[in-house]
């Protein structure tokens, strides 16, 4: 089977604070037949929650000025990331959709030599599994299954909302990574919180404590429903459930012990690479129960 | 019409967003659980305002004389669950998303956002870039940041009025 090319959008938390969960990337998509594609002059996608209110004019230009680079290259862009895809996906149906603003928009960013002409989709990587890759390829992919491994899945908000551009899943009943974690062999399980934010914000713009109690109830649901571990498909959240539940943990006593994998590195595991392999001693949460159920399958 | 800020701010903002007045202070938008705004369910305000299904987040962020000097607008995430579980599609997010960027133009973001933007104009990563990181990319065998787009960026800041906005701003804080 011919390899799907994508440029690889990497963004900039991934990049920059997790560049782990970059290797392991490299390391497993190709597995699943995806090539990533390192396009030069990427940029911040830029960040919506902080660059993107101030001044959509610059927010969409500079995300159209990114979509054109790929377009350039003729290749759909894949992100790592639910806050760059939230960004690409509104910019590029905004400008596909909208000649007027495409035509400012465009005048903006003539002086870079790039144009927007709506040539290319922004996907991100569980979309290209659910739609692209498939599930039957993915389950060819694994080699050792995640057997007995019970994972509590958290989507997060900026791949599903806003639902007519993200269209990606149930906001209130999402299923899609439930699935994707049955495909590995592991058990997805039911908890009273799954759709509750990881509570980025409050972290950095809100009092610290708001966002510890936050964290505390949503590990607690985990605990619950009986999860081993969670899963997450976005940098953000990922970094929050590690390092934020670090920060929290040490208000409480005993801390929570909920380890965090980002979902490729379950891919990973059940491809058969070790804990080492998926760069699990860069995680700042480690739970022996979670590494015998993995290292005695 | 849960607006309780002054007469013109509240004309202007009710002229662009005319949805606000269909709200009902149902309460809705601080569903727990996650099927609303979590801020409503676990956000202590930056000035020690506690939200609640009586006081919502988003009332907070409606209900101020001066909405732009709000430091709790900086709580949104920008999740849109307000706006998916509003029986009246008021969708607050529109409007918090109105009112921070004018707070920005007024100089009334947080250093933080300032900050971000800067990193973003000057090494096209909306966070700081250390020696470091450099080196355990290096190690991890990632190719090093790509910073060459930086150029395009601070073109299109200058053709949108972006960079002449913080330089602005830096003066006005200079001068402070």
């Amino acid at each position: 089977m011919a390899n799907r090319r994508y440029a690889f959008f990497p963004g900039c938390f991934l990049p920059v604070r997790l560049p782990h969960i970059e290797n392991v990337a490299r390391k497993v998509l190709p597995n699943v037949d995806v090539e990533l594609v390192d396009v030069k002059g990427f940029t911040c996608c830029p960040e919506p929650v902080g660059f993107g209110i101030h001044d959509k004019l610059t927010w969409t230009s500079v995300a159209a000025r990114n979509i054109s680079v790929a377009e350039e290259q003729g290749l759909d862009i894949m992100t790592l990331c639910n806050g760059c895809s939230y960004t690409l996906k509104q910019a590029n149906k905004a400008l596909k959709d909208d000649s007027e603003l495409r035509d400012k928009v465009n005048q903006v960013i003539d002086d870079t030599g790039h144009q927007f002409k709506g040539s290319v989709n922004v996907r991100h990587f569980m979309e290209v599994f659910k739609e692209d890759i498939g599930e039957k390829k993915l389950q060819e992919a694994v080699k050792k299954p995640l057997d007995g491994l019970k994972v509590a899945t958290h989507t997060g908000c900026h791949i599903m909302s806003p639902r007519e551009v993200m269209n990606f899943d149930n906001v209130y009943n999402p299923t899609v990574l439930d699935k994707m974690v049955e495909v590995l062999g592991a058990t997805p399980v039911d908890y009273d919180l799954k759709i509750l934010c990881c509570g980025w914000t409050l972290m950095n713009y809100g009092p610290p404590e708001a966002s510890y109690n936050l964290l505390g109830d949503k590990f607690r649901s985990m605990k619950a429903g009986g999860a081993d571990c969670c899963t997450v498909i976005c940098p953000q959240c990922f970094y929050q459930f590690d390092m934020g539940q670090v920060m929290a943990s040490r208000r409480t006593n005993p801390g929570f012990n909920m380890p965090v994998l980002f979902y490729l590195q379950l891919l990973g595991l059940s491809m058969g690479y070790t804990l080492e392999d998926m760069q699990y001693n860069m995680h700042r949460v480690k739970d022996k129960g979670l590494e015998e159920k993995i290292r005695g399958r | 019409m849960i607006l309780q800020i002054s007469y013109e701010t509240c004309e202007e903002i009710l002229k662009r967003y005319p949805k606000i007045e269909t709200c009902l202070k149902c309460s809705l938008c601080s569903f727990k659980d996650g099927y609303g705004c979590y801020i409503s369910n676990y956000g202590i305000g930056v000035d020690g305002a506690k939200f609640s299904d009586l006081d919502t987040y988003t009332y907070n962020v409606f209900g101020q004389q001066e909405p732009t000097k709000n430091p709790n607008l900086w709580l949104c995430v920008s999740c849109h669950r307000c706006h998916e579980i509003c029986p009246y599609d008021v969708n607050p997010n529109e409007v918090v998303e109105a009112l921070k960027a004018a707070a920005f133009e007024t100089g009334h973001a947080p250093e933080l956002i300032q900050g971000e933007i800067r990193n973003v104009l000057s090494t096209s990563y909306a966070f700081p870039i250390a020696q470091s990181q450099q080196t355990q990319r290096a190690k991890l065998g990632l190719p090093p940041l790509d910073k060459t787009g930086v150029d395009d960026l601070v073109k299109i800041a200058r053709k949108t009025g972006l960079e002449n906005r913080l330089a602005a701003l830096e003066k006005k804080e200079g001068g402070n």
